[in-house]
């Protein structure tokens, strides 16, 4: 038995349950990646791109904007603020709305509005990144 | 007896009541089937974030954290009445307001506590504030174009006070969606967490690997957890209530029907007896010719 279960869930849906053979995550101190029999581990993660092997053949991506995983006995949940396929991202949006969040930064005086902008411009950059990847 | 024009009238006006009940139920109908989707897909995150939450927390984080510590006086709570914004949909309302009011009469009479209401929906609001209640905050309108954004500035808004240590306690009653017909009334504590972890699961949870460290990701996992239950409370209120508001209009449907087919009745029977009587004054009247004609 190579496979573990991974379930990847969002606020707004399930988007992901199955038996996987790897899981890789854009964790906070780093990259990483879960195989079969992983110590347990908590961990938050970042902005970035969730990639799935489910068998030699097939393998998923995933663009979040962070959340944590939580490794236990074969078990992987992946809690994620959000989770979108490659084919489900609506790339004129992302690029909308960081040209929305560039403008903000150079307009707004206020410091937790760049840093909001900013996050929100991380997101969208990951987004259309991400899109690419197949 | 009335007249049959009073009876024609009653019926065109059960008609066209019938008409609007009929309406509203399509429109609930069609919005609960959204609202039925959002919660039921977003159900399974509230329930894991408590899962990996709770192998977070132990009896250090529980002191430490002020989400997590228990007052061990309970004096000021705030209770959050979740209503509709709008009324028409059979007891949801009451239901709710029957359930705070006897939770707020017992903390305040019997266990001589300070009860502060924070009402989300129009109806709630709208009864609370007219009698003696101490209404500090409010969210009408919220569930028009219900989105996270909302819902996490609303959290905000109620955790703040907790926050400041102006609440020792705040609890939650709403709806549950159940079924399209049937809601079930929820009374909770929202602060302090009460999230365990499962005691058959310690023997891993001590081995557990952190990163960055157990601290940050309670600090991160936290608020979130908050928000994510007040986002969950919305969604199950919402679409509770266009469940109940469906039912309510089709029961007010049927019942206009049922009118109606009595009234119709009525309607006739009196058409009836008009026409008898008619009759009955034309034939007596010719008799009465026929005999002093003879």
């Amino acid at each position: 038995m190579k496979e573990f279960d991974l379930e990847i869930v969002t606020p707004a849906r399930v988007c992901y349950t199955g038996k996987v053979e790897s899981v890789t995550v854009p964790g906070s101190l780093g990259e990483f990646q879960v195989l079969v029999n992983h110590a347990p581990i908590l961990s938050t993660f970042e902005i970035g791109g969730i990639k799935v092997v489910e068998n030699k053949e097939s393998s998923l991506y995933f663009a979040t904007s962070g959340g944590t995983v939580d490794v236990i006995q074969n078990k992987v949940l992946i809690l994620a603020n959000a989770a979108e396929k490659p084919e489900e991202i609506d790339v004129a949006r992302a690029e909308k709305s960081a040209e929305r969040a560039r403008n903000r930064i150079r307009e707004s005086g206020k410091e937790i509005d760049i840093m909001r902008a900013e996050a929100s411009l991380a997101r969208a950059l990951n987004r259309i990144k991400i899109s690419t990847w197949r | 007896m009335p007249t049959l024009r009073d009876i024609r009238g009653r019926i065109r006006g059960v008609q066209s009541t019938q008409k609007i009940t009929k309406a509203m139920k399509m429109v609930a109908a069609a919005k609960l089937r959204r609202a039925q989707d959002a919660i039921i897909n977003a159900r399974p995150y509230a329930k894991k974030i408590s899962v990996t939450l709770g192998r977070l927390i132990g009896d250090e984080e529980r002191e430490n954290s002020i989400y997590l510590a228990e007052k061990e006086n309970v004096e000021n709570i705030l209770l959050v009445v979740v209503t509709a914004d709008r009324g028409l949909c059979g007891a949801f309302n009451t239901n709710i307001i029957k359930e705070a009011t006897a939770y707020h009469k017992k903390m305040m009479k019997e266990e001589g506590k300070n009860v502060d209401l924070f009402c989300i929906g129009k109806k709630g609001y709208d009864f609370f504030r007219k009698r003696d209640f101490n209404v500090v905050g409010n969210a009408v309108g919220v569930f028009q174009g219900l989105n996270p954004d909302k819902s996490n500035q609303l959290a905000d808004l109620i955790i703040k006070p907790y926050v400041e240590g102006k609440y020792d306690q705040i609890y939650f009653v709403y709806n549950e969606f159940k079924s399209v017909v049937s809601q079930k009334i929820i009374s909770e504590d929202f602060l302090p967490i009460t999230v365990r972890f499962n005691p058959e699961e310690k023997k891993y949870i001590d081995n557990y690997i952190y990163e960055p460290s157990r601290k940050k990701i309670v600090e991160y996992m936290l608020p979130k957890y908050l928000q994510n239950q007040v986002w969950r409370v919305l969604l199950e209120s919402n679409a509770a209530e266009f469940g109940a508001r469906m039912t309510a209009m089709d029961n007010a449907t049927t019942n206009a029907s049922d009118l109606m087919k009595s009234l119709r009745l009525t309607y006739n029977k009196a058409r009836q007896a008009a026409i008898t009587k008619e009759i009955l004054e034309i034939v007596s009247g010719a008799n009465a010719l026929k005999k002093s004609g003879s």
